[in-house]
């Protein structure tokens, strides 16, 4: 289906237009505009909440401070494990469950409403609620590993650096494997049955089906949800502060967590800044691609 | 015939795995909501309760005290009582993301159409600025945002968490709904128009109907952003009057006089308007999605 | 709701511990004083800090707000707190009836910046039962002896980890709970007076203290590796339900540990002194400060200020009347040496504890030494790099060795 684009504007219809988009822009611009502009002018100073008397204008120090830390090159390196996690798992997961979804069986009702669950609360509580489960002694985790025998004494999963970065990346895939299937599930239906059908009429099996229709056909959802999982991945904070507090010796400590800390724990509001501006400038690089895949998907679909 | 049967066999049992870890910790919160606090700390754990109580539920509710946190001597029951605002939180919560549901509705529809279907001036300037708002980390403009709703006098009010929940999610809102309207054919309120009508009443009439599982999808994320959000309402809310479920539950849980039963309970109860309001939208949403990501 | 002429509005931020009792005291404190109006604002213990960050940031009115030994390099160096000596030298008086590491933990620059909330020393807490099973009839006097009886309790299959600590690498307890055993010793300084760290020389005390706990982990293994994900309120849930038997915990912690209703246990646990050469311990406080917006508002409003912080943490009608309510109803400790010799709170502190025990231990508390507005984030670093060590990543004096060198960059 083709995107019809706008016609040009009729008369009176331009007052229309702006009276419908300004509120929304304005509202939008508050809370941009002067974070922004307060997050790039901050960075470029000296600003140390326990030194008042003196904020200078030091250019791109603190830039420079950052980047140098031995926290920068650790925090990425953790980030970019943790995204190297959690991004595959969610999407094939995703993929997965999408094609449980799909079926028209009674398990499937059951999990058509239980998918949404994880999405309906906050990250915080989920944290909360998973730290319960792989707590060491009193764990539910624990515990029904060792009912089932397949342990014989409780296993201290979060601290350990392994099994912490892997007991977060449980909870955390928990935590997005709704969406992930919900946007399969949707691309999935909109396959059209002719395909299916032809497919089986050349004689292809369940499997071959599946690696010559659905793979390609869902091959735009499947970067969508790349690009999205790994945004989230890197700006993730409230779970694994919760879980881990970015443990054992800093196993889980991303580069969300190391900007936190510079602004409320070392009270260095530069670092801080300097490290929101860096962060920003990461995620543009992935929403422009995330732009310019959606852009593609409609061509491909046309 | 066989071979389907052992699919369908193997899809049963992997969707029972899988619903197993989806609702496994709601369940075991759910237990451990009506187990007294000794209880929940057995090892292993009793997986079917041995002792079965309202007690938790009855706390948040009434304020008495769970049986057996006595009193000894002068010492009053070392149970945290910051667990009975969860009921006003939630007040709060629900009120304060059904707001920004509807302006997301509103507002957002509204934008969305007008970028669709109508070209003036800095549209599209406009439209890439919506669109690039959402670059720092919550934690980055946590004090910002605070600052900025400070000096507006709104600290500690419902208005703080809207304006903030609807600057996040109107962009997500306009992007979506623009691009669902732009697949639409503008026949028929070309035709509208020309019988002179206005661009509101073609949207109102005759795009709105169209658009609605697109549009109740987008409400749908808006509240569920609204709801869950927990770093802005950290910030911004100071008193009962306006702290929402997350800050009540977190706060709750790191009381050294917490009872982690009563914990469950204020997370079951946090569970309930979201959940309702999804299986509620559960199909605007999916439909939603399907429409603006495919085609039809 | 309007004021009339002549009231003055104070704002009085806490962090959500027993709100209901807070409201009740302020109900009482307006009533002795119809001229003065306070609100109470309040924020999850773990997020205070932050969230008082951003009101200080921005100018939030806050008149009175709750502060700790640890915070208050911070806040008074960045000017958002004020001492107490220059508008109200009334205060010193309450000095001598202070513990001595009380007056320390309020005391930045030479002069008070507060009065106490309450104060508590970091204790040796045991389950008596399990000590019994274990044939011992009396707590352990020292390190050693700690290592003999949990080997023992180990060994007769009473508990597998008889100890664990709250090593969590970002609670703010674990310094606390490291120095505390440190400050059980008779060399116990980890700084000299220069501010230069001296705890990571070969045989130091903070080196014995470090060792000692990466023996336990790794060669006895009597030390929970679990400790490493554990914060305060997890293990005492652990040591409630029966699963631990020796714990370093704030005081306050026993009365909750002997609470019926909560844990399985209740009622078996003791305090012991700090085992150790001296017995020593961290005494730590939180105290209530008056902002600097407080003080710019005006003479009105400083005395006002001044007659909640009295109420709240000094005397009225020559009581300690909330302090003294804070140790009946919840347990918590107290800097006010003399409320020792009353009466009725040496019977209730009995019923869950040992008054004698406590209030030795209190003179034996010492302030942390050496707090620093980098003190929070360096103690981050700290607790990183004994965790290595924990890890069998590194060993103990390396551990320390790196510690001190992020101290020397951070000073500088």
């Amino acid at each position: 289906m083709t995107a019809h684009p706008a016609p040009r504007a009729r008369s009176g219809e331009a007052r229309y237009a702006y009276a419908t988009v300004l509120p929304v822009v304005a509202l939008i611009a508050l809370f941009t505009i002067y974070p922004i502009g307060s997050a790039v002018v901050t960075s470029l100073r000296e600003v140390v909440l326990y030194r008042p008397e003196s904020t200078p204008f030091v250019g791109l120090k603190n830039y420079a401070a950052v980047i140098r830390s031995e926290y920068f090159a650790s925090a990425w390196r953790h980030t970019l494990t943790f995204a190297a996690g959690a991004v595959p798992l969610a999407t094939v997961a995703g993929f997965a469950i999408a094609h449980l979804l799909n079926a028209r069986t009674r398990t499937a009702s059951l999990l058509n409403v239980a998918i949404l669950l994880p999405w309906a609360i906050p990250t915080v509580i989920s944290g909360i609620i998973w730290a319960w489960i792989f707590n060491s002694s009193y764990g539910a985790f624990n515990g029904a590993l060792y009912s089932l025998g397949l342990v014989d004494s409780y296993v201290p999963w979060l601290s350990r650096p392994t099994t912490a970065l892997l007991s977060v990346l449980f909870a955390h895939v928990w935590k997005e494997v709704p969406l992930t299937s919900i946007l399969y599930l949707a691309a999935l239906q909109a396959i059209p049955e002719e395909l299916f059908d032809a497919a089986r009429a050349d004689g292809a099996g369940a499997l071959a089906a599946l690696r010559h229709v659905t793979v390609p056909l869902l091959i735009p959802t499947t970067l969508i949800i790349v690009v999205y999982e790994t945004m989230i991945a890197i700006v993730t904070f409230d779970l694994l502060y919760v879980m881990t507090g970015g443990g054992p010796a800093g196993a889980t400590s991303l580069i969300s967590y190391y900007m936190y800390n510079s602004m409320f724990t070392s009270f260095n509001f530069g670092h801080g800044a300097a490290l929101a501006v860096l962060l920003a400038a990461s995620l543009v690089i992935f929403i422009v691609l995330y732009m310019r895949l959606l852009r593609s998907e409609e061509i491909y679909r046309e | 015939m066989t071979r389907r049967a052992w699919a369908r066999g193997a899809g049963t049992l992997l969707g029972l795995v899988v619903a197993c870890y989806i609702l496994a910790p709601f369940g075991w919160v759910a237990l451990s909501s009506i187990q007294p606090e000794k209880e929940l700390f057995r090892v292993p754990p009793q997986w079917i309760p041995r002792v079965v109580t309202t007690d938790n539920y009855r706390f948040i509710f009434t304020g008495r005290f769970p049986a057996g946190y006595q009193e000894t001597g002068l010492l009053r029951g070392r149970i945290s009582e910051k667990a009975r605002d969860a009921l006003p939180a939630l007040r709060n919560s629900t009120i304060v993301a059904v707001t920004v549901a509807l302006l997301n509705l509103v507002l957002g529809t509204m934008a969305a159409y007008t970028f669709a279907r109508i070209r003036f001036r800095g549209a599209g300037a406009l439209y890439m600025f919506i669109l690039a708002s959402r670059l720092l980390p919550p934690m980055a403009v946590a004090i910002p945002y605070y600052l900025i709703v400070s000096r507006l006098g709104l600290l500690d009010r419902y208005s703080a968490l809207v304006l903030i929940h609807a600057a996040f999610t109107l962009p997500f809102t306009v992007w979506f709904l623009t691009l669902y309207f732009r697949r639409v054919p503008p026949d028929i309120e070309e035709a509208a128009l020309v019988d002179g009508a206005t661009r509101l009443q073609a949207l109102l009439r005759i795009v709105a109907p169209v658009a609605a599982p697109a549009v109740a999808a987008t409400a749908a994320f808006a509240f569920m952003f609204s709801y869950n959000d927990f770093p802005f309402a950290l910030f911004v809310t100071s008193t009962i009057r306006s702290q929402t479920i997350p800050v009540i539950v977190s706060v709750t849980a790191v009381n050294p006089d917490v009872s982690f039963g009563v914990v469950a309970v204020t997370v079951v109860l946090t569970m309930i308007p979201p959940v309702l309001f999804a299986m509620i939208f559960r199909n605007y949403i999916t439909r939603g999605l399907i429409a603006v990501t495919t085609t039809r | 709701m309007a004021y009339g002429a002549g009231t003055t509005q104070l704002t009085f931020t806490v962090w959500s511990y027993s709100n209901d009792v807070i409201l009740d005291n302020i109900k009482k404190f307006e009533a002795k004083n119809p001229g003065i109006k306070v609100t109470m604002q309040d924020f999850s213990w773990e997020k205070y800090t932050d969230v008082m960050t951003a009101r200080f940031v921005g100018k939030t009115p806050t008149d009175v707000a709750y502060s700790s030994d640890h915070w208050l390099q911070q806040w008074a160096a960045a000017n958002w707190i004020v001492p107490l000596e220059d508008p109200f030298p009334q205060v010193k008086a309450y000095k001598p009836d202070f513990a001595q590491y009380a007056n320390e933990g309020m005391t930045y620059k030479g002069k008070l910046y507060g009065l106490p909330y309450y104060a508590d020393t970091i204790i040796f807490i045991y389950n008596e039962d399990m000590l019994k099973r274990a044939g011992f009839s009396a707590p352990p006097a020292s390190w050693d002896e700690v290592t003999r009886m949990a080997l023992a309790m180990k060994e007769k299959k009473i508990v597998e980890y008889p100890i664990m600590f709250q090593f969590q690498d970002i609670t703010p307890w674990y310094i606390e709970v490291f120095l505390s055993m440190v400050y059980s010793f008779k060399d116990y300084r980890m700084f000299d007076d220069a501010l230069n760290p001296i705890f990571d020389r070969n045989g130091s005390a903070a080196h014995k203290v470090a060792q000692w706990l990466v023996d336990g982990m790794r060669t006895h293994k009597i030390i929970n590796p679990a400790s490493l994900e554990t914060t305060e309120i997890p293990l005492v849930k652990a040591m409630g339900a029966g699963q631990v038997a020796f714990a370093v915990l704030p005081k306050y912690n026993l009365a909750d540990l002997n609470t019926p209703g909560a844990h399985a246990q209740a009622g078996k646990f003791k305090m012991a002194l700090m085992p150790g050469e001296t017995h020593g311990t961290v005494g730590f406080v939180r105290f209530y400060a008056m902002t600097k917006m407080a003080a710019d508002r005006g003479r009105d409003v400083q005395s006002a200020a001044w007659k909640f912080l009295e109420y709240f943490g000094g005397k009225t009608d020559g009581q300690f009347t909330v302090v003294r309510r804070w140790a009946l109803e919840k347990g918590l400790g107290f800097a006010q040496l003399p409320l020792y010799k009353d009466p009725q709170i040496r019977g209730a502190i009995n019923k869950w504890g040992n008054v004698t025990l406590e209030e030795q231990q209190a003179k034996l508390a010492k302030a942390k030494e050496a707090l620093t507005p980098f003190w929070g984030s360096w103690s981050l670093e700290f607790q990183k790099e004994m965790n290595r060590a924990l890890l069998g990543q590194k060993p103990a004096l390396d551990a320390l060795k790196a510690s001190a060198a992020k101290w020397k960059e951070m000073k500088k």
